[in-house]
């Protein structure tokens, strides 16, 4: 018999959707297995960030884009059941669509009235070869796109940067830049745990953050210590 | 991943240099990373900033805080500063938190499932501490889900992340504090943390550990499609509105939504439901004098616990409700009429006499909240099960006086049968037994 009455707090649902470019650039220097494993590293991490969130109900999916798009990960599932389904790499870079897609999945329905502000983060390596502002317009349309919280990683030196900033939409939010396999881990994982914390949870205040225009308070993105001997005090 | 520090590096502490091992990664949070390290062979727990946070006033609101020490043993306290050689910034050690000790998150997720005592006793822990953190001339600034834990089997309380305390009215940097928790005034703009805010975080944080819900989240709330910060500050700072406002039903809980709040707040007696009242209708419109101050608090909770009755057919813990009148009313759980046991009246104290009911040194003395500390127990003839007593565990004699005028002693060690008429007199106070 229950001690107490009732049930868990109420929550709101918290879509994370994984928007990945599969293009064949991505197959060269190992770059796709890089991003599998990134995400798959991060997973039990993102878990353990929504265990310890009793305001969300967080339902994580993933739609991949080359020649053309498709989903992925169609199901909202919910991230304790999450398991990541490695990509593969072939053909061009169809964003445009991707985001289409995305805008389809956003409208409501299938998308409930009430949520926590979805989370989605584009990762891509290349430029776009289709019509994407089709493809943000028709995202930046749906409430729920629009609402979201758009984040952007380039992968390698080759991403169109000014395409990612346009995707995020907010001229203080810089697309992440992953140079390397190590920047590539850390930035998937401050996605899918500070960002994803802080889109229902958000955590502690600063006082001096000054007033934000984003809707979702971003933490700052984390950065290698600076390589010093020792701090003088 | 991350980890400022390597496993097996040594930290020197900042006033004796004594050497520190670290020995694990714990976690990492907004502010940097926890570990688990060993000083002097004891086991504690080392907090390292990140570069960002390692700032000459974080260092200077850590010394002062060393130097004032713990304001009670339920706050894992910073002891020491701590620098490494080789390594940029700074932490500090504090006490490692016990295994035992379970979050409010996981009371909110229901991972645990603490008795109505249990809770009582983990809220009257929690004020007492903060009651005396503030009398310090301290404020927490950030009192949330994620900072305090109790013990799930006895109510015990360990309220971690103190680095963000600050001297009140002197708090330069830190945080604002945690969304949902945040006094309104602050969530407008118009205050800074202190102990006032302190005060109405700390109601926030009574109201989920008792209703598992949020005081401020009625039909407002469902009205809200997209629950992202402006619609937060909102619903928790331009707007907020008591879900239970006797005079503003405009935000009331609805149901589908907001079932815990209105499952939860009929179960307990009128003057905890009124104290909430008050801490979320005159708290917010007048924050320096409407708000309910730690010991109201304090004596609230004190109250409650001794308020518990259990259902004599399924178990349930309910509370007895003086305002009620002789109504019992029925059992939360089953539904079936509830019968009060005999109850103890102390000056504006009732206690209610259960089959496990205890009293403590609060009881019969002022303000000495020792629940180690039996004074009495409830306990049953041993030739006679039929009669029921109280036990004197206290080291003087109580003086009873029946209901036919007879006065007897109560030596340590002996009961008085629990019958409706008796007063006992227990040294400094006179109580007096109803049925």
């Amino acid at each position: 018999m229950p001690k107490l009455p009732g049930g868990e707090l109420a929550s709101r649902p918290l879509h994370f959707i994984w928007i990945a470019d599969c293009s064949g650039s991505m197959g060269v220097d190992g770059k796709i297995q890089q991003l599998n494993f990134a995400i798959r590293d991060a997973v039990p991490h993102m878990q353990k960030v929504a265990e310890d969130n009793p305001n969300a109900a967080v339902l994580v999916r993933a739609i991949k884009f080359s020649n053309g798009a498709q989903w992925h990960i169609a199901q909202p599932t919910p991230v304790a059941e999450f398991k990541w389904l490695d990509l593969e790499a072939m053909g061009v870079t169809d964003m445009g669509m991707a985001l289409s897609m995305l805008a389809e999945q956003l409208k409501i329905p299938p998308m409930s009235e009430r949520a926590l502000p979805p989370v989605l983060v584009l990762i891509s390596d290349g430029r776009p070869t289709d019509d994407f502002q089709k493809g943000l317009s028709a995202l930046l349309g749906e409430p729920w796109g629009r609402k979201a919280v758009r984040l952007a990683i380039a992968i390698g030196e080759d991403a169109d940067y000014e395409v990612l900033q346009r995707f995020i939409g907010h001229p203080e939010l810089k697309p992440l830049q992953a140079n390397s396999p190590e920047a590539l881990v850390r930035h998937i994982r401050w996605v899918s745990t500070a960002v994803l914390k802080s889109a229902s949870a958000p955590a502690s205040q600063p006082r001096e953050g000054g007033v934000s225009k984003l809707n979702v308070p971003i933490p700052a993105p984390p950065e290698p210590g600076p390589d010093v001997a020792e701090d003088v005090w | 991943m991350n980890q400022l520090l390597k496993i097996g590096m040594t930290v020197q502490t900042g006033d004796s240099a004594r050497s520190c091992r670290v020995e694990q990664f714990l976690g990492g949070g907004g502010q940097g990373e926890v570990y688990r390290a060993t000083l002097d062979d004891a086991a504690v727990a080392l907090k390292w900033y990140f570069p960002a946070q390692a700032t000459v006033q974080q260092r200077r609101n850590l010394q002062l805080l060393i130097a004032k020490g713990a304001p009670t043993a339920r706050f894992l306290w910073p002891l020491a500063l701590a620098v490494a050689p080789g390594v940029g910034g700074f932490g500090y050690l504090m006490p490692l938190r016990e295994p035992r000790y379970k979050s409010i998150v996981d009371l909110m997720k229901r991972r645990i499932e603490p008795s109505f005592r249990v809770l009582a006793t983990a809220g009257l822990e929690l004020v007492h501490s903060f009651l005396e953190l503030h009398a310090k001339g301290l404020c927490y600034q950030d009192i949330s889900f994620g900072n305090v834990c109790f013990d799930p089997a006895n109510g015990e309380v360990s309220i971690g992340d103190n680095d963000n305390v600050g001297v009140d009215g002197e708090t330069g940097g830190g945080v604002l504090g945690t969304p949902r928790f945040i006094a309104p005034e602050v969530v407008r703009g118009e205050a800074a943390p202190s102990t006032q805010t302190d005060l109405f975080s700390l109601a926030v944080l009574l109201f989920y550990m008792f209703m598992i819900h949020h005081p401020l989240e009625g039909r407002k709330e469902v009205a809200i499609r997209c629950f992202d910060l402006p619609a937060m500050t909102q619903l928790y700072g331009v707007e907020p509105v008591f879900i239970f406002d006797p005079a503003d039903d405009s935000n009331r809980p609805a149901p589908g939504y907001h079932d815990n709040a209105l499952v939860f707040w009929p179960i307990y007696p009128q003057f905890f439901r009124d104290l909430f009242t008050r801490a979320f209708t005159e708290g917010i419109r007048d924050p320096l004098h409407g708000r309910v101050r730690e010991s109201e608090w304090r004596a609230a909770l004190a109250q409650l616990r001794d308020l518990i009755v259990y259902c004599a057919r399924c178990g349930a813990e309910n509370f007895y409700d003086a305002a009620s009148g002789q109504s019992a009313g029925v059992c939360w759980s089953c539904r079936q009429p509830l019968r009060w046991p005999p109850r103890l009246h102390i000056g504006r104290q009732v206690i209610m006499l259960n089959h496990d009911s205890r009293l403590f040194p609060h009881h019969l003395e002022q303000q000495l909240y020792d629940f180690s500390n039996v004074a009495a127990t409830v306990a049953q003839h041993p030739g006679n099960p039929a009669i029921w007593g109280l036990k004197n565990l206290t080291g003087r004699n109580w003086v009873i006086t029946s209901g036919e005028g007879a006065i007897k002693e109560v030596e340590p060690g002996r009961s008085v049968t629990l019958a409706a008429g008796t007063r006992i007199n227990f040294g400094g106070v006179e109580g007096d037994i109803r049925c």
